[in-house]
């Protein structure tokens, strides 16, 4: 059971359970735990090569036991995220912790993850269960529907899932080189059915300065 | 109807937006601003745009088709470029690095506010560069949001506060430095500023506001990133224009290597 202390520190309350958790970001636990290093993300041999291909690293660690444990990272805001069978798409550094019970995977994002400077690959969670994502300043959800599609720029760009398509748009042209351009030469377009999770903040990208 | 109707732990789950529940120019939570944009315009500050629903169009202040609107409601032109016009219909969420953004309402009104504290703002307002560096002066009816480290406080005259504070301030209250004299004057005093021995508390140096009008401080003293408010004419008697005036004192240019003998600030101290 995952609940929110504050808004930076993660609860999650097991009996007998276990979650995948980013290595390290465990700060107490009460009762019995066990922490263990899972390599490769815990995905297995064809995960761990997988990962070790795309450079979409986790390191995680799967924790077990009876108690309580906290989890925090750098004091970034948690937000918590339940799947019902559909699939989250999160920027590994982003994820925090799941439920063991989610499948992780990678994926691959084309431009929109290079635009972002992350790679061309992002990871996906899967199943049933629940995950807790970090973001600089809290993060917004924003709904994407068939007549209310969204666009979002790379930098402020964290999780979104459900049913959506994204286009990479490009709003690069020879006043951009000017100096004059409009200042979001990026953009991640999304259409379809689902949520896009954004934080408050832009990280360095390459279109940053553009 | 979008199946994705409660996401999270049902009622404790966090809040989803979708365009019609996103506030209309107002915040979406203390570090995120929603603006509505209907076939209307908005200045912002490069970068700063999130996310927006609906047909936006960014476009730097260079652009031809805006010249009219930069010449009524721009007038800073030599830093045009950090500017972008937001130009359409929809809504559009902005943020500054997780720094906590607040709007303010002008009615018929002006503002001086740090440059790099302003985020964005309505074209009705007028934005100018004010006499004082680094700061913008806002000036006529209209909207604007501006980034904080941490929230801000609305102050009364006389005041007195810290120069990381100072957010801006609203109706010319008459910014002005003050020093501590007892600190700063004297053997001692000089001594003691020129070298933190003896005790400095570092709050000898304050602004100080007197009149009617309002100060606004942020509630912490780190500053925001400067941006930059542009050059400005070098002309004799516009501060930062780099020429002197007549008949000026011949001062030490700063920069300029001390001579040895020449005891520089505790020198003019000294009267010598």
């Amino acid at each position: 059971m995952f609940r929110l202390q504050g808004s930076k520190v993660l609860a999650v309350e097991m009996t007998g359970d276990a979650v995948k958790a980013k290595n390290g970001s465990m700060v107490a636990y009460d009762g019995r735990m066990s922490f263990k290093k899972l390599t490769g993300g815990g995905e297995g041999l064809r995960g761990m090569v997988t990962r070790r291909l795309t450079g979409e690293q986790m390191t995680v660690m799967e924790v077990k036991g009876q108690g309580t444990c906290w989890f925090a990272d750098r004091a970034s805001e948690i937000n918590l995220v339940s799947l019902t069978g559909d699939k989250l798409y999160v920027e590994s550094s982003n994820l925090l912790v799941t439920d063991a019970a989610l499948r992780t995977g990678t994926t691959f994002t084309g431009l929109r993850g290079a635009s972002q400077g992350n790679g061309l690959f992002t990871t996906t969670v899967e199943g049933h269960g629940q995950a807790a994502l970090l973001s600089d300043g809290p993060a917004v959800v924003l709904r994407v529907s068939p007549q209310y599609p969204l666009t979002v720029d790379p930098g402020a760009y964290i999780a979104h899932q459900g049913n959506v398509r994204q286009s990479f748009q490009s709003g690069v042209t020879f006043r951009t080189f000017l100096g004059e351009g409009g200042g979001e030469a990026f953009q991640i377009r999304f259409e379809g059915d689902g949520l896009v999770y954004v934080q408050p903040s832009e990280r360095n990208t390459i279109a940053g300065d553009l | 109807m979008s199946t994705y109707g409660t996401p999270g732990a049902g009622p404790t789950g966090p809040v989803v937006h979708d365009p019609m529940t996103l506030p209309a120019d107002d915040n979406v939570n203390a570090y995120t601003f929603c603006v509505e944009l209907k076939s209307g315009q908005w200045f912002l500050q490069k970068g700063k745009m999130i996310a927006y629903y609906g047909a936006i169009e960014f476009n730097g202040i260079g652009h031809g088709r805006l010249d009219r609107l930069v010449r009524t409601s721009f007038h800073s032109p030599l830093h045009a470029s950090d500017w972008v016009v937001a130009e359409g219909s929809g809504r559009m969420l902005l943020a500054d690095r997780a720094f906590d953004v607040n709007s303010y309402d002008l009615d018929d009104g002006n503002l001086t506010i740090r440059a790099g504290n302003l985020l964005a703002f309505q074209p009705s307002l007028a934005l100018k560069q004010s006499i004082v560096p680094g700061f913008l002066t806002l000036i006529g009816t209209g909207k604007f949001v501006a980034a904080s480290n941490g929230p801000v406080v609305f102050m009364e005259p006389p005041i007195r506060v810290d120069p990381q504070a100072l957010v801006g301030w609203a109706d010319c209250p008459s910014p002005c430095h003050h020093y501590d004299h007892g600190y700063l004057t004297g053997v001692l005093g000089g001594l003691r500023a020129m070298t933190g021995l003896g005790g400095v508390s570092g709050e000898e140096h304050q602004f100080e506001f007197v009149g009617a009008g309002t100060v606004l401080l942020q509630s912490s003293e780190s500053l925001m990133d400067e941006t930059a408010t542009g050059a400005v004419p070098a002309e004799p008697g516009v501060p930062g224009g780099g020429v002197p005036g007549p008949g000026g004192h011949g001062q030490q240019p700063p920069g300029a290597p001390r001579l040895p003998g020449q005891l520089g600030d505790l020198q003019r101290r000294f009267g010598l």
